[in-house]
């Protein structure tokens, strides 16, 4: 017998956890999927200029995309509650299937089918209310897989004008690539909420983020003390001016993005590898 | 066969077991037997594979129940004291971890369901604790597993369904299987359980068959309180004396006097048990 991975058994325990997932996410999913309804109601029963122009289809794509991460963020916690716990959780760690397998299934529902399900059921919704003649004008589902649209709409947004370089480098990106990009930012937030799972018994997404939070403040702090006391740095941004500034933001931006995408990697693979371990050795 | 070889195990800084050694064989049903806090649910959940051994090993079959391999875990189920149960049906419970389970058998979950007198069309938190514990007792049957684990089974059981309980174990069991029951009501088991083995804190006090203790131990009931008995206990009618059974008689065992017995004369019983 294969008992690292076999794919009968595989398929049991995606089953298995696959009749859980909506009596365990379904309100979760549900409460998200109403906010842009919320919005709609609000907006058309209050039409502003401003209320308007904040659900154009690129605003409603950011909000959709920002309850989705809410959606990963909360799914952990809300399908694999009770994991490691040690009365309710023996059932979970009794089950007849490898560490990997019952890794692999917890990393399908929380990184793919989470965002997928609340993804398509937040444009199906907002395709339907677009369909009326109301506030919402044009499609989010027509740009949602759009990053280049998306990015250029932010910078127009924003008044930042880029230089033509930027654009043509954006524009070269297989959309596949800008798929994968996005995936890996899926993955290093799912995951961390994933560990954050597994390590606290109460209140785990509330902790995780409370930690997330601190970490960043630590971060910044640390970030922004080393660019104020770097003269390289300081002497870098002395040199910009209005000419050079979009040279300037996409060289950042490119920087960031490289640190980012690293970051993310990283991050995603350390919080896997905590999960995958605690799955192994979680005791009750 | 279940061996555990020189088992040290500790919660934090309590010590729940030191050194001890026991082997399960096959198709028998053991009373696992203790007072409260000695680590009986904790010997199960070291079986189980729920815990892992500090010093020592513990073996199933030859796998090692803390790798937790499907192989390991397909062939037994761990019924806690505790009843957990989700939001759903028995029937849609066991038909969800059933697949997982090579023996399990959906008919015999239904023939037991009937036999223990459980409603099948509702859901568990619509069932009373009784109930619930049927309901995941007749789950664990129905997956025929080679070793069940039950842990406190009868807590919360009416009479009725003590005997009901008591006549499904006996069903279940065949040369193949293994159950142990973790209990401190003795009564309950009565009659189910052989061998019995007595836990003490960080010791084994007792592993012995019925015929093994009555060879050593004479349970009498009779008028009076004997003075050499290692226990004596009034019952309605007279005294039960558990005694030294220097000459070989044939007794019924009475499983709380033989516990408080043990209780009482932990190092005397012990060596008695031990010397051939």
């Amino acid at each position: 017998m294969n008992n690292t991975l076999n794919i009968n058994r595989f398929g049991k325990i995606l089953k298995h956890d696959g009749l859980n997932f909506f009596p365990n996410l379904i309100l979760t999913l549900a409460i998200l999927w109403a906010i842009p309804v919320i919005v709609y109601l609000a907006v058309a029963l209050m039409p502003t200029n401003d209320t308007k122009d904040a659900v154009d289809a690129f605003s409603r794509v950011d909000l959709i995309s920002t309850l989705a991460n809410i959606a990963i963020i909360i799914a952990p916690a809300r399908l694999y509650r009770y994991c490691n716990d040690s009365r309710k959780g023996i059932g979970y760690a009794m089950l007849p299937a490898s560490t990997l397998e019952k890794f692999l299934s917890m990393l399908i529902y929380c990184v793919i089918v989470t965002p997928i399900v609340y993804v398509a059921g937040a444009l199906a919704i907002d395709s339907i209310l677009a369909l009326f003649h109301g506030p919402y004008e044009g499609f989010a589902v027509s740009i949602y897989f759009d990053t280049f649209a998306k990015i250029n709409a932010v910078f127009q947004r924003d008044g930042i004008m880029l230089d033509e370089s930027f654009m043509l480098y954006y524009a070269s990106i297989s959309p596949i690539f800008m798929l994968i990009l996005s995936a890996i930012g899926t993955l290093a937030i799912s995951s961390i909420f994933m560990f954050g799972n597994m390590i606290f018994k109460k209140r785990k997404t509330g902790k995780m983020l409370g930690i997330l939070i601190i970490l960043f403040i630590i971060f910044m702090i640390v970030v922004i003390n080393y660019v104020a006391h770097n003269e390289a740095i300081n002497l870098y941004f002395q040199q910009m001016n209005d000419d050079n500034k979009a040279e300037f933001i996409k060289n950042i931006i490119f920087r960031t993005m490289d640190i980012t995408f690293y970051a993310e990697i990283i991050i995603s693979a350390l919080m896997l590898f905590g999960v995958y371990r605690k799955i192994k050795t979680q005791k009750y | 066969m279940i061996k555990i070889n020189n088992l040290d195990f500790a919660y934090n800084n309590t010590q729940v077991f030191k050194n001890i050694s026991l082997e399960f064989e096959k198709g028998n049903i053991y009373g696992l037997l203790g007072e409260n806090g000695v680590g009986k649910t904790t010997l199960l959940k070291l079986i189980c594979g729920l815990q892992k051994p500090q010093h020592g090993s513990v073996t199933v079959d030859g796998l090692t129940p803390s790798m937790r391999q499907p192989q390991f875990l397909q062939n037994v189920y761990f019924l806690p004291e505790e009843v957990i149960t989700e939001d759903t049906t028995p029937e849609k419970f066991i038909q969800k971890i059933g697949v997982f389970y090579p023996r399990y058998d959906f008919a015999l979950f239904n023939q037991l369901m009937k036999e223990l007198e459980v409603d099948l069309s509702k859901k568990f938190n619509e069932l009373s604790h009784g109930q619930k514990k049927k309901a995941l007792l007749a789950c664990a049957l129905s997956l025929q597993t080679d070793y069940l684990f039950l842990d406190e089974p009868t807590n919360g059981l009416d009479i009725p369904s003590k005997a009901l309980f008591r006549k499904v174990i006996s069903q279940y069991c065949n040369d193949e299987t293994t159950v142990i029951i973790s209990t401190h009501q003795v009564k309950d088991v009565e009659n189910l359980i052989d061998p019995i083995i007595i836990l003490d804190r960080d010791d084994v006090l007792l592993k012995a068959s019925f015929a093994e203790i009555t060879k050593k131990l004479y349970f009498e009931y009779g008028p009076e309180r004997l003075q050499n008995a290692y226990y004596t206990e009034m019952l309605p009618g007279g005294y039960i004396n558990v005694m030294p059974n220097e000459d070989g008689l044939e007794s019924n065992i009475n499983i709380e006097a033989l516990f408080n017995a043990v209780m009482k004369n932990k190092e005397t019983i012990k060596n008695l048990m031990q010397n051939e």
